[in-house]
């Protein structure tokens, strides 16, 4: 058996799987999203896409993916670096610290939030010690309390990701530097941040995808005034029963995370062959 | 060989009669979780496994989810026994997905008053409490006592006010009654979705489900909710000073129905589950429990039990049922301008 033939049976397996669980449902979908009681429609899409208050969704939903990414990068890279410099003892227990809010049920870990975040919980009730806010405030049923919510469970998928590649860079490199008269975040800013750039589209490519199609946290922590995307196709299956409709919101969805990662990557992959 | 034929032959059947039996002795039903599947199980499902040796799988769904999943499991209903809160038993029967019920095979249907068994044959399955739809408010806190559903637009209340998304049955009611008196039909709620956005505007919120209520009125301050007459029952014995009461212009009711589903192995069974249900007993145990109004003509309530529920022939004969089959026609239209409406 030649070589070619090998390596094409070894993949069958792996590619049978792929199309089973994947290729196929979203073939179906694809179908189910055109379908029409007299043939094949786009009625559901052009519903969709008329509509200010879905594109109002759907534009809440990109945004708010956008944001978590970017709060999760900033945080993630310093924490990557930091769990990079120090000894293997100590970043075992960072890793372990990053990665165990991801080991509880998210229901329970949302609910965590629920507590924290409502008016008598503890943080609106230490801004109204400060006297920043007022009586009434509460950061449950707010754009803000699903980014936070949010930020929490994928910040060890940005972290790792970055903290992979950062292992991999030379040391003498910021040694060189430093030496050459560079500060001490001069160097970073040159010389490890261009290198980690593959970490970082990495990572940020797993949170933005996870955070445009997650449902359960930003359901609880955004109540039913904020809708995500997720959160109104969920309706359209099981309340409303337009199972069309929902799949061409599913498909509207996949569209739109393509859209706004393909040139993301293309810019970078160009930048590092 | 020949030796070992015949224990194996003997030990399949064995095997076999025992997977058949397991399964004739499993229901699936549905409850709606919370404080109701707790009152569930002490007032029906835990003494039917014990006096029938059967075992119940209770699945935690809201009537409109379940009915949405019935109706995706047309060809392979997983539900034996399903009950529903907000009338999807009549679209439910006439599509075929319930089964039409031998008043025979029920001996308690006999004491059930003529409204709550009125379409056994047709597939729509008897009711087995009632649930009034009031005001639900904090008798401490609240600045006055509410007695109208007009009362709910007072501004006094404006941020401490909970209205309920009308994916649940109740608050479904609560908002077609509050449309109702805005001068509103089944044919237009605009007016009711005007009203709700002059109450949000004001400051009110949105929860989905019941427990939310709960946390509102213990950890936020709120004073008033639309809700029905068990729940203010629930709230009390958590230790919250709730009271309930009626509004003036009217008080829907949701009839809670145990409906048998069709195409399903073991309907015998189920009709006993559901014979279960309505018995005098079961339905004594749902109003002690959580202050429903039973169906069930010879329950026999203690004064203070009696005084929260509507009891009697008459007090339920006086109650208001919106049309279910227009509700259930309209819910697609309804949840998309609802969702609208409450959308920031």
């Amino acid at each position: 058996m030649s070589d070619r033939t090998e390596n094409l049976l070894l993949a069958v397996p792996g590619l049978a799987l792929l199309s089973l669980a994947f290729f196929l449902p979203i073939g179906k979908m694809l179908v189910l999203s055109v379908s029409g009681p007299d043939g094949p429609t786009l009625e559901h899409f052009a519903r969709f896409l008329g509509d200010p208050f879905y594109l109002g969704i759907l534009w809440r939903t990109v945004r708010l993916s956008v944001v978590i990414t970017l709060v999760s990068a900033l945080i993630g890279f310093p924490l990557a670096y930091i769990m990079a410099r120090v000894g293997p003892r100590l970043r075992l227990w960072l890793v372990v610290m990053v990665v165990l809010p991801l080991m509880t049920s998210v229901v329970v870990r949302t609910f965590g939030w629920m507590v924290v975040l409502s008016r008598n919980g503890l943080v609106p009730d230490t801004l109204r010690d400060l006297g920043l806010v007022g009586r009434t405030f509460s950061l449950m049923q707010t754009e803000a309390a699903i980014v936070i919510g949010m930020v929490q469970v994928l910040l060890p998928f940005m972290t790792l990701s970055i903290l992979g590649v950062i292992g991999r860079i030379d040391g003498r490199l910021e040694e060189a530097a430093r030496t050459m008269g560079c500060g001490f975040l001069g160097a970073v800013r040159t010389v490890v941040l261009p290198l980690s750039l593959p970490g970082i589209v990495a990572g940020s490519l797993l949170v933005f995808t996870l955070s445009a199609s997650s449902f359960v946290t930003p359901n609880l922590l955004g109540g039913a005034r904020i809708q995500v995307l997720a959160a109104s196709i969920y309706k359209s299956v099981t309340q409303t029963l337009d199972w069309p409709f929902a799949a061409a919101q599913a498909i509207v969805l996949f569209a739109g995370i393509l859209l706004v990662l393909a040139p993301y990557v293309r810019m970078t992959a160009r930048r590092h062959g | 060989m020949k030796t070992a034929l015949g224990p194996t032959i003997l030990g399949l059947a064995v095997l076999l009669s025992g997977a058949a039996l397991a399964q004739e002795r499993t229901l699936v039903i549905n409850s709606f979780g919370g404080a109701y599947e707790t009152a569930h199980r002490k007032c029906v499902i835990t003494p039917f496994e014990q006096a029938t040796g059967a075992k119940v799988q209770v699945t935690t769904a809201y009537s409109a989810d379940a009915f949405a999943q019935l109706r995706a499991q047309k060809d392979a209903p997983q539900y034996d026994v399903i009950h529903f809160s907000g009338g999807q038993e009549i679209v439910g029967a006439a599509e075929g997905l319930l089964a039409p019920i031998d008043a025979a095979k029920l001996p308690n249907a006999a004491e059930l008053y003529d409204f709550a068994k009125a379409n056994l044959a047709k597939g729509q399955g008897p009711a087995y409490s009632i649930a009034a739809i009031g005001l639900v408010y904090n008798s401490e806190r609240a600045p006055k006592t509410p007695s109208s559903w007009k009362d709910l637009l007072d501004p006094a209340f404006g941020e401490h006010l909970v209205l309920t998304d009308i994916s649940n049955g109740y608050g479904m009611l609560g908002f077609l009654m509050l449309n109702q008196v805005e001068g509103g039909s089944l044919d237009d709620i605009q007016p009711g979705l005007d009203a709700v956005g002059k109450l949000l505007d004001a400051g009110a919120i949105v929860v989905s489900t019941s427990p939310e209520i709960q946390q509102e009125f213990a950890q936020n301050d709120a004073w008033i909710a639309p809700y029905a007459s068990d729940y203010a029952f629930t709230l009390r014995k958590a230790g919250l000073p709730a009271k309930f009461v009626q509004g003036a212009e009217g008080t829907p009711a949701s009839f809670i129905t145990a409906n048998l589903v069709a195409n399903r192995p073991n309907q015998d069974l189920a009709l006993k589950f559901i014979d279960m249900t309505i018995s005098k007993s079961a339905e004594e145990c749902f109003a002690d429990a959580l202050r429903y109004s039973p169906t069930n003509a010879k329950a026999e309530l203690a004064p203070d039990v009696a005084a929260d529920v509507a009891y009697g022939e008459d007090a339920v004969k006086g109650l208001i049922r919106f049309d279910p089959a227009t509700i259930e026609k309209n819910r697609a239209a309804w949840v998309e301008q609802w969702s609208k409406t409450i959308a920031r």
